[in-house]
């Protein structure tokens, strides 16, 4: 099962490191001269969209279910979880991502960073009650490191970003980033298998964590989503411009 | 006779100690303009008036809403006639304060720290900024230019998305459809909307 999971992954990657650059979607129009200076720091970042008419469906689906289903639970939970409660739960499960970070560091070469990465997560880990208090931001060095994903690293690998890709539920990717996205799963400690071989296992501890996790995670993204959708003239338009510019800013980093 | 040139010194010193207060410091401009909208947003005080209300007149006193919104149109605001060009600067106007009065929520007063500024262009910088706030931290950069000898914002860049960026991907696409009526259209749409929310 796991195994062919992992050959689809990779097929996937095969084939997205060799997708063609995006076409030039516009013959780049002249620019007025006295206008040039202040524009160019502002050209349109072209985005490879060919499947643009499946997105904006998935895109409006998921707006509905954000609208009728994640935002009724988003409220509840906030109401009956009290915020110091939610942040701390938010920095266990960042803390418990470690190695995604950490090996994503040390396959772009990062290796001082890495380092950094896993002096964070040990003070956290043992300082910070298994994660739930963020000790390292009284550390300056440890307090503002970059997340790093495998998706970035494909990015800093040059691999192109692939089309853009509305998923149901899970909303903006590429598919540089949903391959990423496997690879992350496996590397999230909550799907190890050897978790699962501990005496008295039961399946509905991973069920109860994973729902933790993505329920504690949900106000925030609805947040960010929100202000982003009702600033927007093309909702579809503003929250693609804002992902490629958010994960092009993060392979950067 | 004496008298005038004398006074004329005068008021010729204290026009250049102004200006060089002035183009000193952006960072200082930015860190006055972010105090003054804390210092509305967390007053403390029940307000009739929304936000966007009470915060407007700072906004407008270190936002250069005209170049953001000849910047965020793009090439496009070639073909907009002048009404055409103020009317879509009066409603961008409105658009960027709401939206930017909605980021603040009741509750956690959030807390900056200001790092070095980089330099663009001549007179013109990016002053990068951390906000914590609600047990995370954000990166948020202002860019902002020299007008007139007064440093004024352009742009807002959080974590890495770029608003003027952001509103050319809409109003490029819209101008190329329907040029400069489309994109007022579309404005005064979107606040319709959100008026009645």
């Amino acid at each position: 099962m796991k195994s062919r999971f992992f050959l689809v992954s990779l097929l996937l990657l095969a084939s997205a490191a060799f997708l063609p650059d995006a076409p030039a979607q516009n013959a780049p129009r002249e620019v007025d001269p006295a206008l040039a200076d202040e524009m160019d720091e502002y050209a349109v970042i072209q985005v490879y969209d060919p499947l643009e008419k499946f997105n904006r469906g998935v895109f409006k689906f998921n707006d509905t279910v954000y609208n009728h289903v994640l935002r009724p639970v988003s409220r509840g939970y906030q109401r009956v979880v009290p915020a110091p409660a939610r942040h701390g739960l938010s920095n266990f499960f960042s803390n418990l991502r470690f190695p995604i970070r950490f090996v994503s560091e040390l396959l772009q070469g990062k290796f001082g960073r890495a380092g950094r990465e896993a002096e964070r997560f040990y003070v956290n880990t043992v300082a910070g009650l298994g994660g739930f208090i963020r000790i390292s931001d009284d550390v300056p060095a440890l307090a503002n490191l970059p997340s790093e994903d495998l998706g970035q690293t494909f990015g800093v690998w040059g691999f192109h970003r692939g089309p853009y890709l509305v998923l149901p539920l899970l909303g903006p990717g590429t598919v540089r980033d949903a391959v990423g996205g496997v690879g992350d799963y496996f590397l999230n400690p909550m799907h190890w298998d050897p978790f699962k071989e501990v005496e008295g296992h039961r399946w509905y501890w991973d069920t109860a964590l994973q729902t933790t996790d993505t329920v504690n995670s949900i106000p925030e993204l609805l947040g960010i989503y929100d202000a982003e959708r009702k600033a927007a003239l093309d909702p579809y338009v503003g929250v693609r411009s804002a992902y490629i510019q958010y994960r092009d800013a993060a392979v950067k980093q | 006779m004496r008298f005038i040139r004398l006074s004329s010194l005068f008021v010729m010193a204290c026009a250049v100690s102004a200006v060089a207060k002035a183009e000193s410091d952006p960072q200082q401009v930015l860190h006055g303009a972010v105090d003054e909208v804390l210092a509305i947003a967390y007053d403390g005080k029940a307000s009739a008036q929304p936000l966007s209300e009470r915060v407007r007149p700072v906004l407008e006193k270190y936002f250069n809403f005209e170049s953001i919104t000849r910047r965020a149109v793009g090439p496009g605001w070639r073909q907009f006639k002048p009404e055409q060009q103020q009317r879509a600067t009066v409603l961008f106007t409105e658009l960027v304060i709401r939206t930017y009065a909605d980021r603040f929520e009741v509750g956690d007063r959030p807390g900056i720290t200001y790092a070095a500024p980089v330099q663009l262009a001549p007179g013109r910088r990016e002053l990068p900024t951390t906000i914590d706030y609600a047990g995370k931290k954000y990166a948020v950069a202002y860019r902002m230019e020299l007008v007139g000898g007064n440093w004024r914002i352009y742009d807002v860049i959080i974590e890495g998305v770029s608003m003027i960026a952001n509103y050319r991907a809409q109003f490029d696409a819209l101008s190329q459809q329907g040029g400069p009526d489309a994109v007022i259209h579309s404005l005064e749409q979107n606040l319709k909307q959100v008026a009645a929310k």
